[in-house]
């Protein structure tokens, strides 16, 4: 296991490495620049001050050597500062990192914890109201439109009901119970989503293994079948449920802008897509290369998780 | 059945009135006397005070105020600065930290009393040297933005000549320089803290900056030693503090409001503020902001059918023009709350002109006929918009189907702000949904976008009348207002039959308060940082 972790942390230096290059190309392949827009849409254009700034921000230098320049910088931590702010990207971007963090690995636990119950007693009382209730929940999250699911949720538990505040966001360490607070609206419309994919998932995962037969033959053994199910089916029917789960954390460690923007939720998500508006090439850099490497860091684990559950994975 | 009638030396009262009459004595009595028997300290009127919390649509782009043009849209951080002169709620300029100034004959100088015993937050003092540092950093390329800098383009040279009086030579003359130091965008720092400039900035406004996570909180506290006093000679402001809480989404703001999480909001959205205002009367204050923009489709006339220089480029822009159908973008945008507008000034600016011709009615039948006749059916015209704005896109779509009803074959296409600054550049777009505010001087906005030199019109429109040119430039030397008004009408007069820029309309701001915030009077397109109204003299009941 220990051989199998070590080869799977060295295969992510050069992942990372071609991450690196491919974001910064990607980044400086946008249309328009920073420059264009600091000069403001009614500010006319004087070629003195461009080529000031591009002095300035280092823009006039080959596209390599700012290349080297970035990643060098950044392998000491240091990722710049913000063209636009003038402050420096570790408080722009990194600082909200736990924010996006913390929501994302709340509403994916929320998912599971909606997720594999309901989807595993959906395969296991098959063609029952239970899971008919849960297939109908299930189609509903997932047409739900996820804008639409945050404001309803807002319009009930915090004008209505008046249980929850609207938006707003405290640190955990530092405000904890407001912070939870806070935090239930948005991880219920990110978990009942994602959830909504995960229980279909984990339904049909079971169905499989259910009609294997493994699972005959633990009947005929006269293990009783709560055994069956929960201590041998559901740990092999989980492989696919982890997987997409992973992905789906990968995927709201960048992807939640649209929450983070309904519930005022200062994660990386909307700073990301902000800079990306003004061009604001260092913390899109940054936040991208970040946000890439937590995937890569998500992957590992999930890997490593897999041979947990199932020792036969090998390297491959 | 008669009423019952108690005569007094004022006259007869009814029943009812007499007995509502003696309950309010009695009140008022009773009132008198707990007074009476209340300790002296108590006696003295209640402090005016407390925190406002104030969400907003967008979030500051950055700290410093010279270098960030989104600075003064309303964000609370905007109550951390003070330019040399006010503006007041009626859009007026009036004396600030320049309590008095005089212009030459020749307007091109301007000399400015500067207040006495005027400090920044940290202390040290608004005089005339640190105003000009002040002035010296905006008009440098690598320390401003080119939208402030934009202000001080006639400046020749600045002097403190003393320590509280400042000289402004200008290379033209100008009667409406006054309006370049007003408030934003010329807003003032210490100039001993330009080190902390962008991490916290030490202004002079009537509250001091605190703190600032962007997208989600900004924390300011009364600057107790702000210059302004009230009528009792009170020191301005009274709130103690103010909080910033940007909530992008419309919907969100105004349940943040409902639920008392915030007191302030601003942006109402148009479905929501109809609504809003009819029901919610009984709890909440609305203000339908004074609006000086306006909403217009800017027609690219720099090169294809529009063109200036085209043959037919005239007629084409009188198609397009025709086509425009501003009530239905008052209603299906604007929710009915918009004003349609012929010119750049809507009612709620003392610039405003009624007597703007050659407006062009809406008849697409026309736009067919002069198409028809000039061969031009299915001409090419991409409508494009900017993404950040909604209204614009919104406006802009509306604006894709009427042109496409008129004979035009249309695209219609949203992107962000350096993506269309490329398009303007290359003259790549047919008409731009826009809109522009926040220019209380007609000459910011005329010399910038519809004289042919002005740096808007040659990287936009490419817009050119000589004659509109000369009562441009001859309005920004003309002192007399009511001459200028004029000046500017015929203006846009000629601009509508250019068809250059089609104004369509005033775009409402809907602002609305608990009412326990007493005494806010918002101004024009939203600052509320304003003299004698906004949060300096606001404060929260209870």
């Amino acid at each position: 296991m220990l051989i199998y972790a070590i080869n799977r942390i060295l295969q992510i230096i050069p992942v990372i490495f071609i991450l690196s290059v491919l974001v910064f190309g990607f980044v400086h392949a946008l249309p328009g620049d920073v420059i264009d827009t600091l000069t403001a849409t009614d500010g006319e254009e004087d070629p003195e001050v461009r080529a000031a700034l591009e002095e300035e921000f280092g823009l006039n230098k080959p596209i390599y050597v700012q290349y080297f320049i970035w990643v060098g910088s950044a392998l000491q931590g240091d990722f710049g500062k913000s063209l636009v702010t003038r402050r420096p990207v570790n408080i722009e971007l990194i600082e909200r990192i736990p924010a996006t963090v913390y929501l994302a690995l709340v509403g994916i636990g929320l998912s599971i914890l909606i997720a594999v119950p309901l989807g595993t007693l959906a395969a296991v009382r098959r063609n029952t109201l239970t899971d008919y209730s849960a297939q109908i929940s299930s189609l509903a999250g997932i047409s739900i439109p996820e804008f639409w699911f945050a404001i309803l949720c807002i319009l009930l538990f915090a004008l209505h009901l008046g249980w929850l505040p609207s938006s707003g966001y405290a640190p955990l360490f530092e405000e904890p119970g407001k912070s939870v607070l806070y935090l239930i609206l948005p991880a219920l419309a990110v978990g009942f989503r994602q959830a909504a994919f995960t229980t279909r998932l984990t339904r049909s995962s079971m169905l499989d293994e259910i009609s294997k037969d493994y699972v005959d033959t633990a009947r005929s053994l006269g293990l009783s079948e709560r055994k069956v199910i929960y201590k041998y089916t559901l740990r092999n029917a989980m492989i696919p449920t982890i997987t997409i789960s992973g992905l789906q954390l990968a995927g709201l460690l960048g992807g939640t802008v649209v929450l983070e923007t309904i519930f005022s939720w200062p994660g990386i998500g909307l700073a990301i897509y902000s800079a990306i508006q003004l061009r604001d090439f260092p913390v899109i850099q940054a936040g991208v290369l970040v946000l890439g490497i937590m995937v890569v860091i998500i992957n590992l684990l999930v890997d490593l998780l897999y041979r947990v559950l199932n020792p036969r994975v090998g390297l491959g | 059945m008669s009423k019952l009638k108690i005569s007094n030396s004022f006259g007869q009262q009814t029943r009812r009135e007499f007995l509502a009459t003696t309950s309010a004595g009695m009140a008022a009595a009773a009132g008198a006397a707990a007074t009476a028997s209340m300790p002296g300290a108590a006696l003295a009127a209640k402090k005016k005070g407390g925190t406002l919390r104030f969400s907003t649509r967008a979030d500051a782009r950055g700290l410093d105020p010279q270098r960030n043009v989104i600075y003064y849209v309303s964000h609370p951080l905007a109550a951390t600065s003070g330019g040399l002169l006010d503006i007041d709620e009626n859009m007026d300029i009036v004396p600030a930290i320049g309590e008095e100034w005089t212009v030459s004959d020749d307007m091109k100088t301007y000399t400015f009393k500067i207040r006495k015993g005027v400090t920044f937050h940290n202390g040290a003092d608004v005089d005339a040297p640190a105003i000009k540092w002040n002035y010296d950093r905006v008009r440098d390329p690598k320390t401003s933005h080119s939208f402030h800098r934009s202000f001080f383009k006639l400046v020749k040279e600045i002097t403190a000549v003393d320590k509280h009086t400042l000289r402004i030579e200008l290379e033209s003359p100008s009667a409406v320089f006054l309006a370049s130091v007003t408030y934003y965008p010329v807003n003032l720092i210490a100039p001993n803290s330009v080190g902390q400039v962008d991490t916290h900035p030490i202004g002079c406004g009537p509250f001091k900056f605190v703190s600032w996570k962007r997208y989600a909180k900004t924390e300011m506290v009364r600057f107790e030693n702000f210059w302004q006093t009230d009528a009792a000679g009170n020191s301005l402001p009274y709130l103690d503090a103010i909080e910033g809480y940007p909530k992008k989404e419309d919907k969100v703001r105004l349940t943040a409001l409902r639920t008392g999480e915030v007191d302030l909001i601003e942006n109402m959205s148009y479905a929501d503020a109809a609504n809003f205002k009819k029901t919610q009367t009984a709890n909440y204050n609305t203000w339908d902001i004074p609006q000086v923009g306006a909403g217009y489709l800017a027609v690219q006339s720099k090169k294809g059918p529009f063109a200036m220089d085209a043959a037919d480029g005239k007629l084409m822009r009188q198609a397009l023009s025709h086509a425009i159908d501003k009530e239905a973008i008052h209603q299906a945008i604007f929710n009915g709350l918009s004003e349609s507008l012929n010119g750049f000034f809507s009612s709620s600016s003392t610039w405003h002109m009624p007597d703007i011709k050659n407006v062009k009615e809406y008849d697409p039948e026309k736009s067919k006929a002069i198409l028809r006749k000039l061969n031009a059916m299915n001409t090419p015209v991409a409508v494009v918009a900017r993404q950040a704005y909604a209204y614009m896109h919104q406006t802009g779509e509306i604006v894709y189907s009427m042109l496409e009803e008129a004979g035009f074959k249309v695209t219609n296409e949203v992107f962000d702000n350096p993506v269309l600054r490329k398009k303007y550049k290359k003259a790549d777009y047919g008409v731009d949904s826009t809109a522009n505010s926040y220019r209380f001087e007609p000459d910011q906005w005329y010399s910038v976008n519809v004289l042919s030199t002005g740096p808007s019109t040659k990287l936009r429109t490419g817009y050119k009348n000589e004659a509109a040119d000369k009562l441009i430039v001859a309005a920004r030397q003309t002192r007399d207002k009511q001459v200028r008004m004029e000046m500017y009408t015929d203006v846009e007069s000629m601009v509508n039959d250019d068809c250059a820029l089609i104004y369509t309309h005033g775009i409402p701001l809907t602002s609305a308060a608990t009412k326990k915030l007493k005494d806010y009077k918002p101004a024009f397109a939203g600052p509320f940082n304003i003299s004698n109204g906004g949060v300096r003299v606001a404060y929260m009941d209870g």
